[in-house]
């Protein structure tokens, strides 16, 4: 197999997942409206080709290159995050090779899985890894048989991944109450069955492909003088010394930060001549993500850019805090984000359910975001791998919350403050997400049975922290069993964030029958605007 | 009689009235003005009906400083049976009081008055009169409170912004405060100016954030849990540490209309000098 053949390969995997979008999304193990695995996956390789589909380069190492640093950048979603690190084993399995054996594909397969396995704290058998695997065991299979060609070798590792889809029922108790197969796992097989066709010559579905969005670009404006610019860029190539760059670098300015590996590193330094830092950076290797800033008038450009003019205006503090830590927060509905921009948060970013922003989209929030450390929260369980990529891409130092729900981030952005260190900061921000208690009330969006429950589609459902406890008919009954069930008459505040869907006279209803089965809490009523949650609760 | 003083002081300074009696600390009141009616602080107003009256009222009541003739009668008067006053003050950043006492400590010609900026208000400066009515000497006294006040601090949960909003003296702890969720703020003022330590959203988890913030300061020389109109909640701070700081005597204050304006009812805090 050589570079180009890898590229027709990719580019039929993005056609085939195109084609089964939806039948990967309909895997869903909940009914809420949640976490589109297709959806996710399909964005990631569309990044993942975005260049690839226009390099003419013969080397396989080449086109993996590519689309192992295109997909990190686009990855979405926790399957997306993991398809890119699929991309990047088999980059690095392939690294110094123009052309693969079908001994070599197999290879690359297998270390693609491996790769998968380590982006994950706690690996879980029944999900998208076990599938990898299984495509790398039986690639290998078939690539000792006599006569094998890249198309056996695919064919075997397409079969491996359907055997694997199969069985995850048998391995994930969720699955198996919820009578689906994993979707990831699933969104995988068909990407390998793309391949195969592709490899066989079977390239009709290409013109369907959508364009991916224009990442945006970094501006670049040198300020004729100003006591300091605030340089960062990341350095690409081979072999990079850390140590050295960092002594060039500091020569030439204070502030420095230089951190990294021999192939990306970080650079951050304050410098009265961002011109020579750039000069002499370039020789080391190819620089990215450069950014130049006056200091001065950095925050004051940054927000305007930042701001449509549709959006509220945020008040601007008047002075950079004290402890230079950015908040960025990934949240949607026209109130939960004023919420968050009014409790200090500096830069959101668009997403939530059904609509995962891409590593790309959080690292450009956290890169014109006026401090050099960010602290990220993705209040979205399927965020937060996309999240914990950007660190490794940004020249910030980034550090990502635990947040799965949007009241775990605004509790954590409560607990913030501008004047300790990220350190102190982390660790009362998570303690804060911790204790604070989520109920998210939705619809199921299709019959099924999970945790015990038994839904109709159309049910009113409601998560507690994010699991699905009760089920109904209406707001008010199910709302009051979710808030018995956590036992909220020990709390002292229930906050009510209410959906865009909801009415005026529902919001009321709900209200009222809350404040008049808890008469000593306190009742907080916003409205947060969100989409597919009518109503958010936290109890605290 | 040589070295006989006497201790001067205002409303905000929050003295409860037992040590009024025992140590004969005078209290120059400030006023608080309610639709245009004008009353003297603790006096014609006691702090209960002042709180009664807020909760009712559609506008907030101003405040405002005593005037140097009201500091200068005093001062006359008590010039007469002792050799020398010290007069201390809430902050001079946060009230004109102690202006208009210098101002009024000069016109008592041949009879030593020396005014005191607290640089901080409610009981610390209760205690700083109590620092100085129970020091030997004037000078002694004088010597005391000087030397106490960049070592006292102020640490209070408000129930609300709507009070500090709606006075217009958010100030600088607006960038952390100003929120379209209902938070509770925690306030501190040392050295002279208030500031935005934390926040939170219920008054449960405000109680160890209060605690927390005073261990990193103990030992303290005295302490007093204050409260507007919020007593079981200062009653249960002061249990707390009462076990936790067995040789420290935990007073309990009442904070009075004047601050009350501005923090309004709920508010919970402690006031405390630190051991030098």
């Amino acid at each position: 197999m050589n570079g180009q053949l890898l590229k027709q390969a990719l580019l039929g995997s993005l056609a085939w997942l195109g084609a089964h979008q939806e039948e990967v999304n309909r895997l869903n193990v909940f009914p809420v409206p949640d976490g589109d695995t297709g959806t996710n996956m399909l964005l990631t390789l569309q990044s993942a080709v975005e260049h690839v589909r226009e390099s003419q380069a013969t080397e396989v190492s080449k086109i993996a290159r590519i689309a192992a640093h295109d997909s990190l950048m686009g990855a979405r979603g926790n399957s997306g995050v993991i398809l890119s690190q699929i991309f990047r084993g088999f980059a690095s399995a392939v690294q110094d090779k123009s052309e693969l054996t079908p001994l070599e594909l197999a290879d690359a397969f297998d270390e693609a899985a491996n790769a998968a396995y380590r982006a994950v704290n706690k690996p879980t058998e029944g999900t998208i890894l076990t599938v990898a695997r299984q495509a790398g065991r039986s690639a290998a299979g078939a690539a000792q048989q006599r006569g094998a060609t890249s198309a056996t070798v695919l064919k075997a590792a397409a079969a491996g991944a359907r055997a694997a889809v199969e069985r995850t029922p048998t391995q994930l108790k969720i699955l198996r109450e919820a009578g689906v197969v994993d979707a990831g796992g699933y969104g995988l097989q068909i990407m390998l069955e793309g391949m195969l066709r592709s490899v066989e010559e079977i390239q009709a579905e290409l013109a369907k492909i959508r364009p991916v969005r224009p990442a945006a670009q970094v501006s670049l404006d040198l300020p004729e003088e100003g006591w300091g610019y605030c340089t960062e860029f990341l350095i690409q190539g081979d072999g990079l010394d850390v140590d050295s760059i960092r002594e060039a670098i500091a020569a030439l300015g204070n502030s420095v930060m230089v951190a990294g590996g021999s192939e990306l590193v970080k650079v951050h330094v304050h410098t009265d001549d961002p011109s020579r830092v750039i000069t002499l950076a370039s020789k080391f290797g190819s620089l990215d993500r450069l950014n130049v800033g006056d200091m001065s008038s950095q925050h004051r450009r940054i927000r305007e850019e930042a701001e449509p003019a549709s959006r509220p205006t945020p008040a601007v503090p008047s002075e950079l805090r004290r402890n230079g830590i950015g908040l960025v927060a990934v949240v949607s509905g026209h109130g939960l984000v004023e919420i968050f921009r009014s409790l200090g948060v500096d830069a959101v970013v668009a997403g939530g359910p059904t609509m995962n922003p891409s590593t790309q989209d959080m690292l450009e929030a956290v890169e014109r975001v006026p401090y050099h450390e960010v602290l990220l929260l993705p209040n979205n369980k399927n965020v937060m791998m996309a999240a914990k990529q950007v660190d490794g891409v940004s020249a910030k130092a980034v550090k990502v919350l635990e947040t799965h729900t949007v009241p775990q981030g605004i509790a954590a952005v409560v607990a913030f403050r501008p004047d300790l260190p990220a350190g102190e900061n982390l660790t009362a921000m998570s303690a804060a997400a911790r204790h604070i208690q989520t109920i998210e009330v939705t619809h199921a969006v299709r019959d099924s049975r999970s945790n015990g429950v038994t839904v109709k589609k159309g049910d009113v459902i409601a998560l507690i922290n994010e699991r699905l406890r009760h089920a109904g008919k209406e707001y008010v009954v199910v709302v009051q069993e979710a808030l018995d069930g956590i036992g909220a008459g020990d709390y002292e505040l229930i906050t009510i964030y209410c959906g865009q869907q909801v009415t005026e006279a529902e919001a009321t209803r709900l209200t009222e029958a809350i404040r008049g089965n808890f008469p000593t809490l306190e009742i907080e009523v916003q409205s947060g605007g969100q989409e597919h949650y009518p109503f958010i609760l936290s109890v605290e | 009689m040589a070295g006989r003083f006497r201790v001067v002081t205002d409303s905000t300074s929050d003295v409860p009235s037992e040590w009024c009696r025992r140590y004969g600390i005078e209290v120059v009141p400030l006023k608080v003005i309610f639709g245009g009616v004008s009353f003297r602080d603790r006096v014609d107003l006691s702090t209960d009906q002042f709180f009664s009256r807020l909760a009712r009222a559609e506008r907030l009541p101003t405040t405002s400083a005593p005037a140097p003739g009201d500091f200068a009668s005093v001062y006359e008067r008590l010039s007469r049976d002792c050799d020398g006053l010290v007069s201390v003050h809430i902050s001079g950043e946060l009230s004109s009081t102690v202006d208009a006492a210098r101002v009024a400590a000069q016109s008592v010609e041949g009879f030593p008055v020396h005014v005191i900026d607290s640089r901080c208000l409610t009981v610390c400066v209760a205690f700083l009169c109590r620092v100085a009515a129970e020091a030997p000497s004037l000078e002694a006294a004088v010597r005391m409170v000087e030397e106490r006040v960049p070592r006292q601090r102020i640490l209070a949960l408000l129930d609300t912004l709507k009070y500090l909003e709606m006075g217009g003296r958010i100030g600088r702890a607006q960038a952390m405060l100003g929120s379209v969720l209902d938070v509770k703020p925690i306030l501190g003022v040392s050295d002279g100016r208030v500031e935005a330590l934390d926040r939170v959203r219920t008054r449960n988890k405000a109680i160890p954030r209060l605690t927390d913030m005073l261990r990193r300061d103990l030992p303290v020389e005295r302490l007093a849990v204050m409260h507007a109109q919020a007593p079981e909640d200062a009653e249960r701070l002061r249990a707390v540490l009462a076990r936790e700081l067995p040789d420290v005597e935990v007073e309990t204050g009442e904070i009075g209309a004047v601050l009350g304006t501005h923090v309004g009812p709920g508010a919970v805090g402690l006031a405390y000098i630190k051991r030098k």
